[in-house]
């Protein structure tokens, strides 16, 4: 503390407070020249406090406020920069996305001319795929489930609900050719939208079971998710079925459904702020009240909502009549469907922060594929989470209890997740030197966290009969 | 009879059974040479393969004396107790020719071992499996209850009950050195994480009992009142704010320590869907509904906070004592969500972006005071080091007039309300037309228009809202001109200017008068 008499030094020329303020800001670009000043961890907090605060006036529609919000923001945020600055860069491209929708015209033209390449997507995964451990320690842990399950089996058929990785199942081949009995006769039904995926899938593991003289097939399923056909599966009596779904039930919670309640659409609050002068401010924010910052009455465990979904219903339904032996469900633990922005906004917050923690610690800020990375995986689940809603939104996170609800109701029985698939996962964490991580036992199911902070869940269930 | 051939056997028989190796050489027991032992439950494959009965296998004395019904359980006793008969006995010696190896079935169809591929190489083997997983437990260990159907295992366990040598920090115990090795290597609860976890919620108690230092006396109130009032009373010229020479605030909006909601929706979000919503809605009301806590945060603001440091924002002290419930919830969150020290966050420059979140959470729950806004408002844009120093003194001298701004109870309503309506937990009041005109101006109005984000103040409370009113009429026009600046206003003035726009913009607010007549007053 330097100066003590208070009064003078502030009844006196503010410049005194800034000194190292240049008297024409012009010079230097910014015209936040202090913001520089700002050290990585005050800048930080200033851009969280940043955030909510603007995502709650995009929740409540207030454009203009928004809009300033998102200026000062993008003084600070970078896609290249410390995490919460690239974290922030990406919910503001997500809060802006969600404003612009409600332009219709203006979020179409800006759109329309994305081109999706398919090689990039899949690079994209296999980036997801070797910089984080997530999808290795998942694979690791689902096919331990699995070689448990199917002890003394010999015929095997594993339904693949998004096959584009082929190292899971080599693994999984290779591991099944060392078992004592021999392997089992093994099919692989996997499914994806795109047909060279599941071409490059087939190609890649019928030549790894060639070497190791496994009987093996690989049936592709060209489909999406929500519209498949149970039948296409074929799945045939007397073999021993296992299912692997790893980040793929939680978009079949995209439901139509939401526009019947009271979802805070762009649209509607942007007329209101146009026809604000027409009424006080006051019952304009009276009216509002309901938007913003409600937080869902404890949406998470009510039954309503667990069953609330009829494309999960219909899909588990479809699951369960196979009888499958094994079905080992890997999601992220989180809370990405809640009803209202700010929930999804602060849950979200929470989450990618770990995410993004996660490749801070274990790649370098210079990284094109971490940046790709960052960009086109969590940014746009972020983007899908924050500005999309009703069918369109496909990253449905949900929290590992409510998980187990909608399976329990749909007939499953859990599998407690073994101590040896457990080891090995840590073996891996530790051999891959992630530090860092750590995978929790919860009831049987296995939770992997980043420094305490839940971030993917893996479980595991069979077929059970009713009693 | 067993349809078994019995083994041939010397006079040491039962030392023979015993042994686990079968000696081809029986009358031989050094050097044995031992037979190769197949993996278990892989069988060789031209093994002799039987499958015995359950009531054969589970049969004791199976060998019974005609003469006496006296029962044994292998064949060479029953043969030696017919010599006590005097009747002929014959021990038949071991066949020299190789013997075929003899693999066994478990009779139960749904075990493992049932197919002849997994059959067990032992008879005694899948005797003792056989009771183990299909029969009944029989035996029971005196010290823990824990049953066995096979009374060696019962016996062998017996001695190792109680005798536990090895417990690893999660609690689980271990007799077996091996097993307990293994288990520790992979064990969460590893002490060094304890300790990580025990330094980090030793930091806590400093945040807590910040909350519960309150030396002030309620006595200060009345006068603060007092001095307030008559002073709100005039309409002051805008001018007169800027003179202030404030520290650009955020808007209100914007200004972290406005919003609860970014704390209380922080720490919510990271613990429960439901606490957010209880503390949002019912924070509020804590906050200002009871005089005697806002007398509480009055007593504290003065004293504890600007005590300098790197963050001012950190040395806020917890104004309120907030509910009990989401004391213990920030606690919970802080203990829960603070990281490992594994990432260096001593170096807040390699700060994680969770840290942050959480630090974020935890200050923002230490504003639940109103009147900290301002402070804290300083505290946020005046972070960078140099500022530090300005801007402690600038507090100090706000401390020592603290007391005028300190507003009543009737006021802290309003800045409820402000927060309220930040929350959108409770419904706004009414504003007066006179602002909300200028609010709908301010929307329609030029881009940068800080006033619009603003929520507007609902605050028609007592003196307060005249003098808002006032201001809000005084300071239309400047705000006007000032509009068209960033709140940083650093459009071609120099920067000073900045702080009175900010003052201007702030002053134009209902809900701001009182801070306008805070900043009013230096």
């Amino acid at each position: 503390m330097v100066q003590e008499e208070g009064s003078s030094s502030v009844t006196s020329s503010p410049l005194q407070f800034f000194p190292w303020m240049p008297v024409s800001p012009g010079v230097g670009g910014s015209p936040y020249p202090w913001l520089r000043e700002l050290k990585s961890e005050e800048r930080g907090l200033y851009l969280i406090h940043l955030l909510i605060a603007c995502a709650n006036q995009v929740a409540l529609g207030s454009i203009e406020n928004a809009n300033i919000g998102l200026e000062h923001i993008s003084h600070l945020a970078s896609p290249d920069g410390d995490t919460m600055q690239r974290i922030a860069a990406y919910f503001t491209e997500a809060l802006a996305d969600r404003m612009l929708k409600g332009w219709p015209g203006l979020h179409k033209a800006l759109n329309s001319t994305k081109i999706s390449s398919v090689s990039e997507e899949i690079l994209v995964k296999r980036l997801f795929f070797e910089l984080c451990p997530f999808l290795k320690l998942s694979y690791l842990i689902t096919n331990q489930a699995i070689i448990e399950a199917m002890e003394g089996e010999k015929m095997v058929h594993i339904i693949d609900l998004n096959s584009s990785e082929p190292a899971q199942w080599i693994n999984l081949l290779q591991t099944l050719s060392a078992r004592p009995e021999g392997p089992p006769h093994l099919r692989i039904t996997g499914i994806h939208e795109q047909k060279e995926v599941l071409e490059q899938m087939a190609l890649r593991l019928t030549e790894e079971a060639e070497k190791l003289d496994i009987p093996f097939q690989f049936n592709p399923v060209v489909s999406k998710l929500e519209n498949l056909d149970i039948e296409s599966l074929r799945v045939k009596t007397g073999e021993a079925l296992a299912v692997s779904s790893v980040l793929q039930l939680h978009c079949l919670l995209a439901t139509d459904e939401e526009n019947q309640r009271s979802p805070p659409s762009t649209s509607k609050n942007l007329q209101k702020v146009f026809h604000l002068n027409q009424r006080t401010l006051g019952e304009w924010l009276e009216k509002d009240s309901s938007y913003a910052c409600n937080l869902s009455p404890d949406s998470a465990l009510s039954p309503l909502s667990v069953s609330a979904s009829p494309r999960m219903g219909s899909f588990l339904t479809g699951i369960w009549g196979l009888s499958p032996k094994l079905m080992v469900v890997t999601e992220q633990e989180s809370n990405h469907n809640g009803l209202t922005l700010m929930e999804r906004v602060l849950e979200a917050l929470n989450f990618y922060a770990a995410l993004f923690d996660c490749l801070e610690s274990t790649v370098s800020r210079a990284s094109m594929e971490r940046l790709k990375l960052e960009k086109m995986l969590f940014g746009e689940e972020i983007k899908n989470i924050i500005a999309c809603e009703g069918t369109e939104r496909k990253e449905r996170h949900e929290k590992l209890e409510k998980w187990i609800l909608r399976l329990e109701l749909a007939g499953f029985g859990r599998v407690p997740l073994s101590y040896h698939g457990r080891l090995q996962a840590t073996r891996l964490l530790h051999s891959y030197a992630y530090d860092g991580y750590k995978i929790k036992d919860e009831n049987g199911c296995l939770v992997i966290c980043w420094q305490d902070r839940p971030l993917f869940s893996i479980s595991a269930w069979r077929f059970r009969r009713y009693e | 009879m067993m349809s078994e051939e019995a083994v041939s056997v010397p006079s040491t028989n039962r030392l023979y059974v015993q042994e686990p190796n079968s000696n081809p050489n029986p009358n031989t027991t050094s050097n044995p040479v031992k037979k190769k032992r197949n993996l278990p439950g892989t069988p060789d494959p031209d093994a002799e393969v039987i499958a015995l009965s359950p009531k054969s296998l589970m049969a004791t004395n199976r060998f019974i004396c005609e003469i006496c019904n006296k029962g044994f359980q292998r064949d060479q006793n029953l043969q030696l107790h017919r010599r006590g008969h005097n009747l002929p006995w014959k021990l038949r010696q071991r066949t020299n020719k190789e013997v075929k190896k003899k693999v066994y079935v478990c009779p139960e169809k749904s075990c493992v071992h049932h197919d002849p591929s997994r059959a067990l190489g032992d008879l005694t083997g899948i005797k003792k499996h056989y009771s183990r997983k299909h029969g009944e437990k029989k035996w029971k260990c005196e010290k823990c209850s824990k049953k066995y159907a096979v009374q060696s295992d019962w016996k062998a366990h017996s001695k190792i009950c109680g005798t536990r040598e090895y417990k690893c920090d999660c609690g689980t115990l271990f007799s077996r050195k091996d097993s307990f090795i293994t288990h520790r290597a992979f064990c969460d609860a590893l002490a060094e994480e304890n300790a990580r976890f025990g330094t980090v919620s030793a930091t806590n108690p400093n945040f807590m009992n910040g909350n519960l230092n309150n030396p002030q006396t309620a006595s200060r109130i009345p006068q603060i009142s007092q001095i307030f009032q008559p002073e709100f009373a005039g309409s002051e010229p805008v001018g007169n704010l800027s003179a202030d020479g404030q520290r650009p605030r955020l808007p209100l909006w914007l200004d972290p320590a406005n919003s609860q909601l970014n704390s209380n929706a922080l720490m919510g979000a990271n613990s429960t869907g439901s606490l957010p919503a209880e503390l949002l809605q019912t924070s509020p009301m804590n906050m200002f509904g009871s005089s005697s806590h806002s007398q509480q945060w009055l007593n504290k603001f003065p004293d504890s906070s600007f005590t300098g440091g790197n963050l001012s924002m950190s040395s806020l002290p917890r104004g309120l004592k907030e509910e009990e419930e989401s004391k213990r919830n920030l606690s919970e969150t802080i203990t829960f969500l603070y990281p490992n020290s594994q990432n260096p966050q001593q170096n807040p420059a390699h700060m994680s972006a969770t840290a942050l979140l959480q630090k974020a959470a935890q200050m923002g729950s230490t504003r639940s005071n109103p009147a900290f806004n301002s402070s804290s408002a300083f505290g946020l844009m005046s972070l960078s080091s140099s500022n530090v120093s300005n801007f402690n003194s600038y507090n100090h001298h706000i401390k020592n007039d603290s007391q005028k701004f300190i507003r009543q109870p009737n006021q802290t309503e309003n800045f409820s309300e402000l927060a309220n309506t930040l929350s959108s937990s409770t419904p706004a009041t009414k504003v007066d037309d006179g602002s909300s005109s200028l609010f709908s101006n301010s929307f329609l109005g030029t881009s940068k228009n800080l006033e619009s984000l603003m929520m507007p103040s609902n605050s028609k409370q007592g003196h307060a809202s005249v003098g808002g009113l006032k201001l809000l009429a005084g300071t239309s026009n400047e705000s006007e001109h000032s509009l068209t600046r960033d709140f940083l206003g650093v459009g071609g003035d120099a920067s000073g200017s900045f702080f009175q726009q900010e003052l201007a913009k702030f002053a134009s607010m209902g809900s701001a008068m009182d801070l306008s007549q805070y900043t009013r007053h230096h």
